[in-house]
């Protein structure tokens, strides 16, 4: 099977698959960078037990395969009563991860700034909120912007895991495994959806680094 | 409560009261009692490690204490929270490194406290923000970023951005250590000025020249002890502890 009779036969499905991955993608990124700042503000809190608990999850999240994720989201939690649908599995499953991940970039962001802006914060009479909401958030945000763009790729290939269950429409992955048990497109099946991920990672990173350029902080 | 304190003459600005502190074994505050009045310029010097720029900042609590008493205006420094943090914005601080907020405009700098703290409108934190960068004469630099200026001008904003919450007393925490020598006039000049206007200070530096002119009162510290304490000229010119002519002695050595 060429390319253009697979894009004939199946070019909808692409397309759709494609569309799948890209809404999963943002749905997830907006999650994960949301909890990503709650686990890290948790983490350089003045409460040990928030702290402790921040530390907990990154450790557990960053240190987890993502398919045992799913497998326990999708077949473990149904025990627990808690039923979620196929795409929100994957997505929670997503989130769980890379807000893991997240977490660390921040936490790599806030150690650029200067205990001294802190201090100097405090001596204005900011309390622990506002210095946080003002300082550590700006800074943090803007000092991550790279490994953030890594991670909004990462956050797109781990929704790849949406092959592993029935999704509909599937997602780019899932749309490889239906084309191949229905057609021998060999590697070209994968090819397709190969270079939408490819396309997407680099508009990606062409996008974040045009953002960091413009809100770096100078030292 | 504090309105009433203020009114009163007699009650010093700043007081501690038999101040301990350990880092470890470390004893870096020994039994340290200070007092400063209304207006008074008091200057810490000593040589490094004496203990001085951890007494400064224990006086908004930056750094924590032991045993003893702080006191601003006759009340307890609260231990920690709302009332510290409201404690904090009635004294000024000044630090070696500046410590501007780096994300932020000069401008900005200076009314985050007024706005988040004081609750100020933008327009009225501003007008009284661009007054005091004008006085300390980096009004042109308002809307550049901290890593846009010299360091003497961000240290001249960081005094404006204390400057802006009114504080009752400033303290300044080696403020000109970490400086080119052409710009330690320059920052020393604010200083004097706001001397000359009143303003309650204690400030920790090794600029001589600094403490004999605008110093009411000078504080030798060493080993984390006030050791001798006095008049400028008395100080400088008759030191009274073998510790402190040794001190004088060996900066004076160049």
């Amino acid at each position: 099977m060429g390319l253009s009779e697979l894009l004939g036969t199946y070019g909808d499905k692409y397309l759709q698959g494609l569309l799948a991955t890209w809404s999963m993608t943002v749905v997830s990124f907006v999650f994960v960078m949301a909890l990503a700042v709650v686990v890290t503000v948790a983490r350089v809190s003045p409460y040990r037990p928030l702290r402790v608990a921040g530390d907990l999850y990154v450790q557990v999240f960053r240190n987890i395969p993502g398919v045992a994720l799913l497998i326990i989201i999708a077949y473990a939690l149904p025990e627990l009563r808690i039923v979620l649908d196929w795409r929100t599995c994957v997505i929670v499953t997503t989130i769980l991860l890379g807000s893991a991940f997240g977490s660390e970039n921040f936490m790599s962001g806030i150690n650029t700034i200067g205990v001294g802006q802190i201090e100097a914060a405090r001596s204005l009479g900011l309390t622990f909120t506002q210095i946080i909401r003002k300082i550590v958030v700006p800074q943090a945000l803007r000092t991550t912007v790279l490994p953030m763009t890594n991670l909004l790729i990462a956050v797109m290939l781990t929704t790849a895991l949406g092959s592993q269950v029935p999704l509909n429409p599937q997602e780019l992955t899932g749309v490889v495994s239906y084309v191949n048990t229905r057609a021998t497109g060999g590697i070209l099946v994968f090819l397709v959806s190969a270079l939408c991920y490819v396309g997407t990672g680099f508009v990606i990173s062409f996008v974040g680094n045009r953002i960091d350029r413009r809100v770096r902080i100078l030292r | 409560m504090s309105q009433e304190h203020a009114g009163e003459k007699n009650v010093p600005v700043i007081e501690l009261r038999h101040v301990d502190k350990h880092y470890g074994d470390l004893h870096v505050l020994r039994d340290v009692s200070l007092s400063v009045a209304r207006g008074e310029v008091v200057v810490i010097i000593g040589p490094s490690g004496s203990g001085k720029s951890t007494l400064c900042r224990t006086i908004n609590r930056l750094e924590t204490i032991d045993s003893g008493e702080i006191l601003i205006e006759g009340e307890p420094l609260p231990q920690e929270g709302r009332e510290l943090a409201r404690m904090r914005s009635e004294l000024g601080m000044v630090f070696q490194q500046f410590n501007l907020f780096a994300h932020m405009s000069v401008l900005d700098n200076v009314t985050l406290g007024p706005r988040e703290v004081l609750g100020q409108q933008k327009e009225e934190a501003e007008r009284y923000a661009l007054e005091l960068l004008g006085r300390v004469g980096v009004a042109e630099q308002a809307h550049k970023v901290p890593a846009q200026l010299s360091g003497g001008q961000q240290q001249r904003a960081a005094i404006a951005r204390s400057l802006a919450m009114r504080p009752k007393a400033m303290l300044f925490d080696e403020p000109t250590s970490a400086l080119d020598p052409e710009m330690i006039n320059e920052v020393l000049d604010v200083m004097v000025e706001l001397a000359r206007g009143g303003m309650t200070m204690i400030v920790v530096t090794h600029e001589m020249g600094f403490a004999r002119r605008v110093a009411d009162r000078v504080v030798f510290m060493a080993d984390g002890q006030i050791v001798e304490e006095g008049v400028p000229d008395a100080f400088f010119d008759h030191p009274k502890s073998q510790r402190a002519r040794d001190f004088l002695d060996s900066i004076k050595g160049h």
